[in-house]
This record gives structure tokens, C-alpha cells and sequence, in this order.
């Protein structure tokens, strides 16, 4: 079973309808097709890109403006009812009752999501919490959780039902790094058998974790690819140098400046080039970071597509 | 300047809010509704100018009531936005003080509020003065009429109530506190002040919205010239009104900045050391990475999910609204609140009613529909709760994760209707319990739960139903918790003043019906019927609104309605798509069915036709007001009431008799709407010229005129029969038990004035010419007598276990056919109004002979309800007393017999006709406790009843209720005051002197005095001080002349004037002033001992010394006071103890001279004095009656021992 996207497209229209104040429309997805196999699958993209947009579209929250969702024979968009049935969804940002406690919360939402009797209920609910190392703390109250176990939470909501596609939406954003590591371990545990989508502003969240993934930015999928395959097609095009700050303007206009980073106090760049750029540049292994900008830069990916199709 | 700069900054942003201009725009329509419209002004019943001062701040005291209902999110949201969208961190670390922080938030909050209520100013303003008003209705504009009322009402209104609003908002972070202050400051206006603390006169000052001050004070104490031109000043009990809610308000700011801190919040209430302890994860470092294993279990989907789901909701509703503030308001302050209030409610006027269940709930009921109740916090209520659980889930940030859940939309709209529905239950039910635990503090035990069944968990309940369900789904559609308010309150505001909107059929009016009523002997009669059509209608309705909402509901982010409105016809289908459909068809189907017998099968008018119709009676009969007709001299009726069917048939035989001067040709023939006129016909020929069965007139013409002197017979044929129900409900005139009519039903002869359009607004709308409300006192031609007595006969048969009753002697009763026959004849003639019963009577029988030996006997028949008896005996003491008081002192009485019947209703009040005299069902339950200090009301009530026996034949001019109700008052006032003894008189009076409306009417003199004050109580106590100053068998004696001269029939009817000259006939030379200020023109004085000193005399006497103060005061129609020197007659006491009050025998009485102005008096006494008295028994009218008493110090006493003596009678 696979989830497949095409086309999809959704344009915001701002404004105040009430007063008829002046409208501008922002289109966050334009066109948008992927093909999402079973296994974890990383939305990389920048702030803003439309990760969310499509994310709650998958969660049937949304209506597109067009195209559709297929999973597996499920029509996303228009059979909500049975995809809610099958699937998890984990928010960017979400809150909890704070006075209620993780047991009681969770207990909530199994019978929401069909776990009628009391014993299989209460069986899920004490799985998912040892799972999510919240068993011990299950009769306190939400609001006093810290991010990361309220994180955790939400996953043990999202994991309710077995779910066939899971949807986690920027779940690292302003975990601690430990607290980081544990949910993604949390995340790479899940059960081969779903399509998990992570969607995510943070590259090492999908180096880490993801079989495959996809670049999005302003609403385009710039690249869907395999991390490592992406990464080993990269191989001997990144170059870096270790520069002062100011000659940056001239080095961005000689080469295809992919990044900037700063390093005690001077500036590493890389840069992307298929040959040896000279001028004291030197070869670096690449990783997904640079996959990624080179991708946002528009030196790989969607623009090269007909030429290194990656898949 | 910081604190400009966040106001600036918070008032720029709350104006690019919607909701801002959208109360500004609901408030200019709805203030010019109320302008345009009169039906608020329905309780003042006089004409005035709609841009008069008065009116300007009626209107300004409803907008700012509507004002604080709907737009509490303006403080709210100055106050919590921070909190609420999570900004404070951000903004609580700027440099900027607490005082320019919060100041700056609440400056921007109460300007925005203040620029708000002027919208209130304007829509009166448009009201006025845009066209299709009827220029006569506009008077002078006057600029300060707008500008007071906005400086006296809606500005400290604005200051109090956003102070409290801001002050909860910023005290619990959430904006919607703000809609808590305005809760409770509606809970004070309606429930505290109006009804808990009335009666300690601290209404006036509890009152935070004006409500008292303006609709029940002034609107009653104002003349209406006084309406028409008095500004409303900033003094007395208003100005401390105005100064207490200022306080309050600057109280609750200071609480404000004392409590607010830049911190973060901490977490939720009481609990909040609980929850400041961070649960701490436990690291458990497990390396082994097992897959995450969750257990396969089976789930369930479908229906089973649903009502599981939608149980799981309501239960999780419930729970979060049971240990919200809103919950605590309904389930603990509304239901502790009710306790004192039905203790409180359970008298008339001082007197105790028995707490009998249906009483309890006529307290703890109300219709929605009723503006002023004291419920209508209820429904406030409710629009809160409604947006909260629409909100629930998205304001905890927890939509996403809830809508992305497997299961219908109508689990969570269900969900939430069952746990709103759930603690309306609950709320309920405690009102149940608070009214059993009224009924057993007061001692009463007959509780009948089943009627709190059905009526509280029957009706109330769906009532509030309905709105719940109502509210719901204005918060689902609209979709944004402010404007959902905003459009919910605005729904309320339709539904309690449809006709503001000119919308009266209940069809039309969310949840309205004909309304239900219960007694306890009739039960809910035939009012249920109706009720449960109109019910299921709206039930109906319900179940379509709740199909709209599930296809408009809110399922994931940015979706408008006009997304959703595309969207919704994709989700109509299955079950939703059946309920819809079935729902559709149950509103046309019983709409239809409703509509068909409201409309076609009975006659539907709106307010404004039957108002045409009315003009048109005029129009086109007024002409015939003074065509001679025949008066009706004797009526023979045969009545079969059938009771179970609700049916009655009436056949009769008039007798009309020519007492004009002139040969008649037509006979004029006025029938009645409310019953089938069947036949019509004249003993001789007799053709018909005009039927007009719209406006019921008939004219017949007679082919030989009827000549003077001469009679003939009318013989009618009626039928009463309910024809299903009309718009208004089923007339229940005629029940299965407690039937109860009168001869409305009957023909009447001639033209009816009473049937004319009487307010004037209405009469120039429809072009007639201005009409007085009664005429001219000095009107000669009002004093035609018109009719006589009337020879009165009647056969009424009913149903086997029933006793009818109509006036005259009961001849005999037999029973045929399964049905019992009553026979009445009159022994003499009786006056123009008879009214018929029946229902399971009880009779008790008595024989009153006449003590003067003449060997008169009176028949007295008590009909009653069985088992009722308690009330018998006092009334049949009064009724002895009475009759014995009044055939000595005022004439005999004309028949043999004496009629009591107990009808169905719940007022404590009688009414008599000649011979018979008629109570409801609260008379029976109005029980004085026989303690030392109550007054035997009722017996007094009786005494006044019967003593309208020997009313004087009366013309109808101004005046003419001073005639009627003053003397019969009086008379019973002498009847206490000879049966029961000086001492309980005294209380009586005391009684008499509580505040009734208010003390001082300003306004006409009694002469011409037409209002309940001065009928009931100024015109009583003015007979009362005469007899004392010129002793009663003086003023008996006029009265009995009065009744002798204008018994005859060929007397004029007589008018005050008339009594005034008998008055003065007996009054000597020297008291004749006294008449005039009593009488002719409206005096008070104003009487004052505010000195008494007493010291012994060598003699063994004591030497009294009072310092007095006096003067007097004329006010002229128009309510102008002007003082007038005083040299009165003025009674002095002196009192040998401190204690009994009035009831106790004086040392020393004797009427003085008093001049305005201070003065000393000196008097000997062989005994010490304790208390001083100048008019001490309330002979005159005196605004302030209780420094007319004060204690008398020994002279060798200083100041401290005055003063010791003055607290210890305080604590007496």
C-alpha cells in the first residue's frame, strides 16, 4: 500500500471576507505529485514551503482547491471518513486539556478512534504509554508535561488504532537535543507496515530516520529521492572554503554558493560544482545538508530532474 | 507617554476588529426598534413624546442592558489577549509599569465601550427623526435630554462594568471572564436588586444597570408631563446608585493592579502547587530498540462508535462545564439564590401564601419570551455554554488531533447538545430541590413532585432546550466565539421582543407557543394541547437546525461558511440526509396543520389588524353612540355547560325596554367574537339591515318602531365550542374543572364604546379624533344614567358531579338526564355583569339575620374547592361584620342572598358584582399567620368586597375609581377597625401606610383621581382623617345621604364633586381647609417633633416641651411642588411607653394649631411621657411618616442620655 499524491493545489486567500477588506492569495501548493511508499518518508523544506498545508490535506482537515490523494484504494480527499479510520496524525502544534491526566486523555481518544471495550482499551492505552516512557507520569496532569513528553503524547494519540498512514508534522521543533534523539528513536520504531510521513524543516531529522524523502519549497516538490542515493549523486560536486566575510558578495557571484556557515569566526561555504573549482576549494564528502541546499539553490533536483532522475 | 502609547495601540487594534462595529451596528438597530416601537412603554400606558427625556433614557437603560450582555469581549479581550493568544512573555518584559500596562489596556477598553453606547443615543436619534414618524409624536429636540441620559446611565454603567469585566478577564486570562462580570452584574439588576432586596429599599441602589430606577420607580412615580419635560437629575438614590457602581468599579481596578503581576501564570487555580510540579520523565535509557509493538485490538465503527462517542462527549462536556465558573453561576448561585427569593416571594403584600407547589413554580419558571423575569440570566447562560463547548476542543488547541478522529460530525454535535442538555437538567433539578426545601422551611409538606416532574423536567426544560439547541448552532455556523455570542444574544433579544420586529405568530418565534398555565383546580385545563403541537413543531425545527449544523460543522482550519455552505450539499446523505428529510417534513407537516388551524379554521389577527378593526368599529358604527336604544330590564338564560367537551350552549330571552322619550325603529345588536351567535329574532316582525360578522354589529329593523314605555323580547341562541386552537392557545374559559365566564360572550345592545381603539399613539395612526381616557370630571353629559337593573334569571345545568353557580337565590336543583339543573333567580335587580361557574364545588351555607331586629335574613353561600376550607371562616367573620357594619351605617342590603365562588387562577384579589362576589385561588391560599403582628388582610379584602355592595351608582369621568374603590375602602377600613378592636386597626393601618407603588403621587388631586394610589390609598385615608377631625358618624352620614339620592333610578350618576358637597355639608366652618387640601388639591405636609424634653413640675405633674417642625406643600397636575403657609389642625400625642407603637391608648390627645416653620409647645401632664407624637396616627400625608414619633428625654438629661435612649429604641 502506497500513497499517492498528484497534483495537488490549495491557494489561501487573505483578507477580512466579513468587511471585504482587500484580499491577497498566497498558493501554497502548486501542483504538487508524489508517490509515498510504505516506511518513513521525510517532507524537507524551509519554513513556510506548504509542508503543513499538505500534511493536513493528507489529514483530510483540508479541502484542496485540486488534484487528489490515493491510499492504497482510499480517495483522501473525498473518502475522509475511511481514511480517519486508519490514520494517525500528529500536528505541528497542538495542546492538551491541562487538567486532564495522559491515562485519561488517551483513554479519550482510543474510544474515539473505535476501541470500544473497556479491556482492549485499557490494554492500548498501557502499551502506548510504557512505549512512550509516559507510564509513570500517566496520572499526572497534561499541563504540567514538558514539551518533549508532550510530544510523546501526541504520538501515543497519533499511534491509537494502528494507524496505515501516520502524519507527523514538525515534531522536533523546540524539543531539547536528548529529548530530540529519544522521540526520533520513538519514531523510527514504528512498524514497517505504515506509511509514515515526516515533515520537517531540519535535515538531520530525515538523515537519520527516513528510507526516502522529498524537497518542498513554495509549494513545489523540488525533489523526491532516497537520502542516501541523493547524497552519493552529489559525490565530488560540493566543494568548500574557509573565507573572510567580505569577500563572500564576489565568491557568490564566481560560483553556485549552495551554503554559508559560520566557523570560528570566518565563514565556510560550499559551494556546487560538477568540476574542481579551484581557487583553493576543496572536496568535500557530501551529506543531505547539502542535497538539501543544492536542491533549494536550484542546483539539483526538480531543475535537473530530466537528467539525474533519482529514484 | 507609555500608557498613551498602549492605548493607543490596543484601541487602534480592537477597531480593525469586526465585532467592535458590529455592536455598534447591532445597537443603533435595536435602540431604534425600541424607539420606533411602544411595546416597552406598555407599563406607563401614557402618551408622551418619543424624544422626551423620559423615553431618550428608558431606551438608553435597555441599550445598556444589551450593551453589557453582548459586548463583554471588548474588556475581556484588552484584558487577556496577552494571556490568551501566549504573547505575555513578550509583552510582559518590556520596561513598561503595571499601571501604564493595564491603564493604557482599560482606558482603550472603556473609551471604545463609551463610543459604543452612543450608538444607543443615535438610533434613538434615527428613531426619531428619520421619516415615517407621525410628527405629532416629536416633540422640541432638546440636546440635554440625549446628553444626561448618556452622562447618567450609560456612562458609569460603562465605567462599572468594564472595570469588572477587564477585572476578571485580567485575573483569569481568558477573555471570555469578561461575559462573567457582565453575568453578574444582570444577575444583580434582575435577581438581586429587583426581587431579594426590594423590599429592603436597597433595590434602588443594587441596581447596576438602571433597570429599578428607570422601568419601576420613576416610570410609576413620573406624571406624564413630568415624562415629557423633567430631565432626569443626578440626586438622590440615583446619584447614590451612580456614586455605589463608580466605587465598585474603581474597586475592582484597584484589585486589578494590586493582584496583576508580570509573571508567568501559574498553572490553573486552587491546584496550582500540584501542577507546578513538572511530572518528570523518567530516562530510562533503554538501548535494546525493540519495534514498537501496540496490540492488535479489534475496533469498532459505525453506529456502536457513534453513541459511544457521542455519550463519551457529553460526558466530557458536562464535565468540563461542571468546574467552570459559568457552571458554578448556574448550579450553585442561581439555585442558593433562589432559596430567599421564594421565602421572600411567598406573600402578597405582607401576607403569607401558602407555599402550595404550583406557587413555588409560577417563581421558579419563566418564559423566554419575558424580557424582565428574572430568569433571563438563564438563557444568558446558556449562549456562554454553548460557545464553550464549541470551542472546546479548538481553544485547548486539540481541534486537529479531535477532527482528524474516525466518526461523524453528529457525535460532537450531539455530544455537546446532550452535556448542555444534561446540566440544564441538573440546574433543574436543584431548582426542584430549592423549591421543596422552600416549601419545608415555610412548613408546608404536600409536595407534589410529579407537578415539578412535568413542569420543571417537562416544560422548563424543553424551553431551555430549545435555545441550547438554538445557541448551538448559531456557534457552529458562525464560527467565531465573540460574533457567535453577539448573533446568539441577538437571537435571545428576537425571541423576547419579536414584536419590536414586528413578528407576533408563534410560528414565527424561535420555541414560542401558546404558553401553558396551571391551577390547582383546573390543572393545566386545555392549555397543553396547543403547547405540545407548537412544541413538536419546534422540535422540528430543532432537528433541521441540528442537520444544518452537522452539515456546517467545523471539521479542520480555514473553512468559511461560504466553503462549508459550498460543501454541504456533498455531506447530505445517509443518516443525515434521512434526518434532514424527515425533519423538513415534520416542520411542513405540523406547520401546516398548526397554520391551518390557527389561521384558517380560526380567525388570526395580527396586533396592528385587530388595532384596524377597532378603528374601524368606530368609523364605521361610532355614528349610532347616541342613537336611542333599548335598554336591556330583564334576561332569562338557559346555560348547559358541558364540561368534559369543553362546550357550552346558551339560550336566552332578553327583555328590552324603551326608556327614552322617542318611538325606536332599529335595535342594534353588538355580538360577541369569542362565540357563535346562532340565532337572533325578535318577538315581533323584524328585518334585518346590516350583519356585519367581522366587526360583530347587527342592526335590526323593527316594522313597528318600539314606542316609549313599551318592551319586546330577544330570544338568542349560542354555541361555545373550541375549534381546535387558535394562534393564542384554547380560550380556557371552559374546562373540565373550574369552568368560569361572564355575559361577555352574550348580545349586548347598542353601540360599544368599549370596544374603541383607546391609546392615543393608536388613534392617530388610524385618524380618529383624540379620545380621553375617561371624561371630564365637570362632563354633565357622562352623568346619564344609561340602563338600570336588570331582572335576572337563569336554568344552568352541567355535567352530574358538578355545581354550577350564577347569581341570584338558588331556586332549587334537580338532575335529569345525567345532568344537574341549577335554578337562580334574582330578588331584585342586578347590574349590567354576571358571571357563570362551574366546577366540584363544595358549598358552605350560612344565615346572617340582621341584629336590628327587623328579622332580615341573608342567604350566604361559599362556593369553594373541596378540601380549601381554611379561608371559610375568617371570610365568613368578615362577611357578619361587614353586613352588620353596613346596613346600620349606610342603607340596607338589596337581597336575600349573598354569592362567594372561588374560580380558577392564582391572584389573591376578589371581585364583586351585585350579589356575588368572586376570588381566585390565591385568596384561599392567602393566609395571615394569626401572630400579634400581621393584619387580617383578607378579612379587610372581604369587608371591601362586600362593601362595593353599596357603591354609589357612579358616572365614568375622572375620578370615578376615587367613588368606587376609595369609599368601599373605607368602609372596610371601619369594619376592622369595629370587629377587630383598636389595637389590630392600628396595624391594619400601618399596613394601609406601607409603600404601595410609591407614597406621593405627584400629579391630580383626588377629586379626579384615576390611578390605583389614589384609589386604593390616598382616597381611604383622606375619608379616615375626616371622620377622625369631624368624627365618623359625620362622614357616615354623608355617604349613606350620597347613596340614598343617587340609588333612585331617576338620578343622575354621581360623580366626587357630589361626594365633596356632601362632605363639606358636614364639615364645620372651620375645618372646610382641610377638605380642600384633602380633596381638591394634592397636599402633603411635612411633620416633625425634633425635640421633646419633659421635666417634673412641683405639683407631681410633668412640664412637656416639644420642638416641632411643619410645613406643607401643594404639587399642581404637572407634578410642581410649590409650599403653602400652614395654621393647621394637627393631632399631638403623648404616649405613657416606648413600645407598642400606635395600637397603644394615648396619655394625651388633642389637635393643635401648627404653624409652618419651628415651633415650641408646652403641655402638663400628671404622668411622665416616653414618646411625643405631631399627627402621630398618619391623619395626613406625609412623605416621611417615622419622624413624627420621637422618645421624650427628661429635661435634667443631657445630650448622652438622649442619645443612650435614642440607640435603645433602635434596638427595640
Amino acid at each position: 500500500m502506497e500513497l499517492t499524491i498528484s497534483n495537488l493545489s490549495k491557494t489561501y486567500t487573505n483578507g477580512r471576507p466579513l468587511l471585504g477588506g482587500p484580499t491577497e492569495s498566497v498558493q501554497a501548493l502548486k501542483g504538487v505529485s508524489l508517490r509515498i511508499p510504505r516506511g518513513m518518508f521525510g517532507l524537507l523544506g524551509p519554513n513556510g514551503a506548504g509542508k503543513s498545508t499538505l500534511m493536513r490535506i493528507l489529514a483530510t482537515l483540508q479541502e484542496p482547491d485540486s488534484g487528489n490523494a490515493r491510499l492504497g484504494e482510499l480517495d483522501v480527499i473525498n473518502q475522509k471518513e475511511e481514511v480517519r479510520k486508519t490514520l494517525g496524525y500528529l500536528p505541528q502544534e497542538f495542546g492538551v486539556y491541562p487538567k486532564a491526566s495522559a491515562e485519561e486523555l488517551l483513554d479519550y481518544f482510543a474510544i474515539m478512534k473505535g476501541i470500544i471495550s473497556r479491556k482492549a482499551r485499557r490494554e492500548v492505552v498501557e502499551s502506548l504509554l510504557r512505549q512512550t516512557n509516559l507510564w509513570e507520569v500517566r496520572r499526572q496532569k497534561l499541563g504540567g508535561y514538558s514539551g518533549g513528553m508532550r510530544q510523546r503524547f501526541g504520538v501515543a494519540v497519533a499511534l491509537l488504532g494502528n494507524p496505515r498512514l501516520l502524519i507527523v508534522d514538525e515534531p522536533t521543533a523546540g524539543l531539547d537535543p536528548a529529548e530530540r534523539v529519544r522521540f526520533l528513536n520513538l519514531l523510527s520504531e514504528l512498524g514497517e507496515n505504515s506509511v509514515v510521513i515526516l515533515s520537517t524543516h531540519i535535515v538531520e531529522d530525515v538523515s537519520e530516520l527516513c528510507t526516502n524523502m522529498a524537497i518542498i519549497n513554495k509549494g513545489e516538490i523540488l525533489l523526491e529521492a532516497q537520502p542516501l542515493r541523493a547524497v552519493e549523486a552529489l559525490k565530488g560536486k560540493i566543494w568548500r572554503k574557509l573565507i573572510q566575510k567580505q569577500s563572500l558578495p564576489q565568491l557568490e557571484q564566481e560560483h553556485q554558493l549552495i551554503s554559508t556557515k559560520l566557523l570560528s569566526g570566518r565563514t565556510l561555504v560550499h559551494v556546487y560544482s560538477p568540476e574542481d573549482p579551484g581557487q583553493g576549494f576543496e572536496a568535500v564528502a557530501p551529506d543531505l545538508e547539502d542535497v538539501y541546499f543544492s536542491t533549494m539553490g536550484g542546483f539539483y533536483g526538480s531543475g535537473q530532474r530530466k537528467q539525474e532522475q533519482v529514484l | 507617554m507609555r500608557l498613551w502609547t498602549i492605548f493607543r495601540y490596543e484601541f487602534g487594534y480592537q477597531l480593525r476588529l469586526p465585532w467592535p462595529w458590529l455592536f455598534g451596528v447591532v445597537l443603533i438597530i435595536l435602540s431604534f426598534l425600541m424607539t420606533r416601537d411602544g411595546s416597552l412603554s406598555e407599563v406607563l400606558y401614557a402618551d408622551f413624546f418619543l424624544n422626551s427625556p423620559f423615553a431618550v433614557v428608558k431606551t438608553t437603560v435597555f441599550g445598556s442592558l444589551i450593551w453589557l450582555m453582548m459586548a463583554a469581549a471588548i474588556a475581556g479581550d484588552a484584558a487577556a489577549r496577552d494571556r490568551a493568544t501566549g504573547m505575555h512573555p513578550l509583552s510582559y518584559t518590556t520596561p513598561v509599569g503595571r499601571g501604564a500596562y493595564l491603564g493604557g489596556r482599560f482606558l482603550a477598553a472603556l473609551l471604545l465601550n463609551a463610543l459604543l453606547l452612543l450608538a444607543v443615543q443615535l438610533g434613538i436619534l434615527l428613531g426619531v427623526y428619520l421619516p415615517g414618524v407621525d410628527a405629532a409624536l416629536i416633540g422640541p429636540f432638546r440636546p440635554a435630554a440625549f446628553l444626561s441620559a448618556y452622562a447618567i446611565i450609560s456612562l458609569p454603567n460603562a465605567v462599572a462594568a468594564t472595570a469588572i469585566q477587564f477585572a476578571l478577564a485580567s485575573g483569569s486570562g481568558r477573555a471570555m471572564a469578561g461575559y462573567f462580570g457582565s453575568f453578574l452584574l444582570v444577575f444583580m439588576g434582575f435577581f438581586v436588586a429587583s426581587v431579594l432586596l426590594y423590599g429592603q429599599g436597597l433595590g434602588t441602589l443594587a441596581d447596576p444597570i438602571g433597570i429599578r430606577i428607570i422601568v419601576e420607580d420613576i416610570a410609576h412615580l413620573w406624571t406624564t408631563a413630568e415624562k415629557n419635560w423633567r430631565l432626569l437629575q443626578l440626586e438622590g438614590m440615583l446619584l447614590q446608585n451612580r456614586l455605589f457602581w463608580l466605587g465598585i468599579g474603581g474597586i475592582a481596578l484597584a484589585g486589578t493592579y494590586l493582584s496583576f503581576r508580570f509573571a508567568h501564570p501559574r498553572e490553573g487555580g486552587w491546584g496550582w502547587r500540584k501542577g507546578k510540579k513538572q511530572a518528570l520523565a523518567p530516562h530510562s535509557q533503554n538501548p535494546e530498540r525493540n519495534a514498537l509493538s501496540i496490540p492488535q485490538v479489534p475496533r469498532h465503527f459505525g453506529l456502536a462508535l457513534q453513541a459511544r462517542q457521542t455519550l463519551l462527549i457529553a460526558r466530557t462536556s458536562f464535565n468540563a462545564l461542571a468546574f467552570s465558573w459559568g457552571e458554578f453561576a448556574l448550579l450553585g448561585m442561581l439555585p442558593l439564590m433562589t432559596l430567599p427569593v421564594l421565602l421572600d416571594q411567598m406573600e402578597s403584600r405582607g401576607v403569607p401564601l401558602v407555599p402550595t407547589t404550583i406557587n413555588i413554580i409560577y417563581e421558579l419558571t419563566g418564559s423566554l419570551s419575558d424580557e424582565l423575569s428574572r430568569w433571563v440570566i438563564v438563557p444568558f447562560l446558556i449562549v456562554y455554554f454553548a460557545g464553550e463547548l464549541v470551542w472546546r476542543e479548538r481553544e485547548a488547541r486539540m481541534g486537529e488531533i479531535a477532527h482528524s478522529m474516525p466518526g461523524s460530525d453528529w457525535a460532537p454535535l450531539l455530544g455537546k447538545f446532550l452535556g448542555l442538555a444534561l446540566m440544564l437538567l441538573l440546574f433543574l433539578c436543584l431548582q426542584s430541590g430549592a423549591g421543596m426545601l422552600a416549601q419545608t422551611l415555610l412548613g408546608y409538606r404536600e409536595y407534589e413532585p410529579s407537578l415539578y416532574l412535568k413542569i420543571m423536567l417537562g416544560i422548563q426544560f424543553l424551553d431551555y432546550l430549545l435555545f441550547a439547541l438554538l445557541a448551538l448552532v448559531l456557534h457552529v455556523v458562525v464560527d467565531q466565539k465573540y460574533i457567535g455570542h453577539l448573533v446568539a444574544v441577538i437571537a435571545f433579544v428576537f425571541i423576547a421582543m419579536a414584536s419590536l420586529f414586528g413578528i407576533e405568530h408563534n410560528l414565527l418565534i424561535w420555541g414560542a407557543s401558546s404558553g401553558w398555565s396551571y391551577t390547582d383546580m383546573r390543572g393545566f385545563g386545555p392549555s397543553l394541547e396547543p403547547w405540545f403541537w407548537f412544541k413538536g413543531y419546534w422540535l422540528a425545527w430543532a432537528l433541521l437546525l441540528a442537520v444544518g449544523a452537522k452539515l456546517l460543522w467545523v471539521r479542520g482550519r480555514k473553512n468559511s461558511l461560504l466553503l462549508r455552505l459550498r460543501q454541504a450539499p456533498g455531506r447530505f446523505r445517509g443518516a443525515t440526509a434521512y434526518a434532514g428529510m424527515v425533519a423538513a417534513g415534520a416542520v411542513l407537516l405540523l406547520g401546516g396543520w398548526i397554520f391551518y388551524t390557527t389561521n384558517v379554521r380560526n380567525e388570526y389577527l395580527t396586533t396592528s389588524e385587530k388595532k384596524a378593526r377597532q378603528a374601524a368599529y368606530e368609523q364605521r358604527y361610532g355614528r349610532f353612540a347616541a342613537s336611542a336604544q333599548p335598554r336591556l330590564s330583564a334576561a332569562r338564560l338557559q346555560v348547559a355547560i358541558y364540561p368534559d367537551e369543553r362546550r357550552a350552549e346558551i339560550r336566552g330571552t332578553y327583555r328590552l325596554l324603551n326608556s327614552s322619550p322617542e318611538p325606536i325603529d332599529s335595535i342594534h345588536v353588538a355580538t360577541a367574537g369569542a362565540v357563535e351567535t346562532r340565532a337572533l329574532a325578535f318577538d315581533r316582525p323584524a328585518s334585518q339591515l346590516l350583519a356585519d360578522e367581522q366587526l360583530h354589529y347587527r342592526i335590526y329593523r323593527l316594522e313597528t318602531p318600539l314606542q316609549p314605555g313599551d318592551s319586546l323580547q330577544l330570544h338568542f341562541q349560542l354555541l361555545k365550542k373550541a375549534n381546535g386552537f387558535s394562534e393564542s392557545g384554547i380560550d380556557p374559559s371552559l374546562a373540565a374543572n373550574g369552568t368560569y365566564f361572564t355575559n361577555s360572550w352574550l348580545p349586548a345592545i347598542g353601540y360599544q364604546s368599549g370596544r374603541e381603539l383607546l391609546n392615543a399613539p393608536d388613534r392617530r395612526a388610524h385618524g380618529l379624533p383624540p379620545r380621553p381616557i375617561i371624561a371630564s370630571l365637570y362632563d354633565e353629559k357622562a352623568r346619564e344614567r344609561r340602563g338600570g337593573g336588570i331582572a335576572f334569571e337563569a336554568v344552568v345545568s352541567t355535567s352530574a358531579e358538578q355545581v354550577a353557580v350564577a347569581p341570584g337565590a338558588l331556586l332549587g336543583s334537580w338532575t335529569k338526564g345525567g345532568r344537574r339543573f341549577f335554578h337562580y333567580r334574582t330578588d331584585a335587580p342586578l347590574g349590567g355583569e354576571w358571571a357563570f361557574f362551574s366546577a366540584r364545588y363544595a358549598v358552605q351555607e350560612a344565615l346572617w339575620t340582621n341584629p336590628d331586629r327587623s328579622g332580615q335574613t341573608i342567604t350566604i353561600r361559599l362556593y369553594h374547592q373541596p378540601g380549601r376550607t381554611a379561608q371559610l371562616e375568617r371570610m365568613l367573620e368578615s362577611i357578619h361584620a361587614s353586613l352588620t357594619y353596613y346596613t346600620r351605617h349606610f342603607g340596607p342590603y338589596p337581597y336575600s342572598f349573598l354569592t362567594f365562588v372561588e374560580r380558577p387562577g392564582r391572584g389573591t384579589g376578589m371581585h364583586a358584582d351585585a350579589s356575588m362576589i368572586t376570588y381566585a385561588e390565591g385568596f384561599s391560599l392567602w393566609q395571615p399567620m394569626g401572630d400579634e403582628e400581621t393584619p387580617d388582610v383578607p378579612f379587610a379584602v372581604v369587608a371591601h368586597e362586600l362593601a362595593h355592595q353599596w357603591t354609589v351608582p357612579y358616572a365614568p369621568v375622572e375620578g370615578a375609581p376615587v367613588m368606587s374603590e376609595s369609599l368601599a375602602w373605607y368602609y372596610a377600613m371601619k369594619v376592622v377597625e369595629t370587629a377587630k378592636g383598636e389595637a389590630h386597626f392600628r396595624r391594619f393601618l400601618s399596613w394601609m401606610h406601607q409603600p404601595y407603588r410609591k407614597e406621593i403621587r405627584r400629579g391630580e388631586p383626588l377629586l379626579r383621581g384615576l390611578d390605583p394610589y389614589m384609589s386604593y390609598r390616598r382616597g381611604p385615608f383622606a375619608l379616615y382623617a375626616l371622620s377622625e377631625y369631624i368624627g365618623e358618624a359625620q362622614v357616615n352620614r354623608a355617604l349613606r345621604r350620597l347613596l340614598e339620592k343617587y340609588q333612585a333610578p331617576a338620578a343622575p350618576l354621581a360623580t366626587t364633586l357630589d361626594l365633596y358637597a356632601g362632605l363639606q355639608a358636614e364639615t364645620p366652618d372651620s375645618l372646610q381647609y382641610l377638605l380642600h387640601d384633602l380633596f381638591e388639591v394634592n397636599t402633603h405636609w411635612e411633620l416633625k417633633v425634633e425635640q421633646a424634653t419633659a421635666s417634673p413640675t412641683p405639683e407631681g405633674n410633668w412640664q412637656v416641651r416639644l420642638e416641632v417642625q411643619a410645613r406643607k406643600l401643594v404639587f399642581d397636575s404637572a407634578g410642581v411642588e410649590r409650599e403653602v403657609p400652614m395654621m393647621d389642625w394637627v393631632d399631638l400625642a403623648l404616649f405613657a411607653s416606648q413600645k407598642g407603637g400606635a395600637a397603644q391608648a394615648p396619655l394625651y390627645r388633642q389637635k393643635h394649631r401648627i404653624h409652618t416653620g419651628r415651633q415650641t409647645l408646652t403641655l402638663s401632664l400628671p404622668e411622665q411621657p416616653a414618646r411625643a407624637g405631631l399627627d402621630p396616627y398618619n391623619l395626613l400625608i406625609d412623605p416621611k411618616r417615622e419622624d413624627n414619633v420621637q422618645p421624650v428625654v427628661p429635661e435634667q438629661a443631657q445630650a448622652p442620655a438622649a442619645a443612650k435612649r435614642l440607640s435603645q429604641q433602635k434596638k427595640e
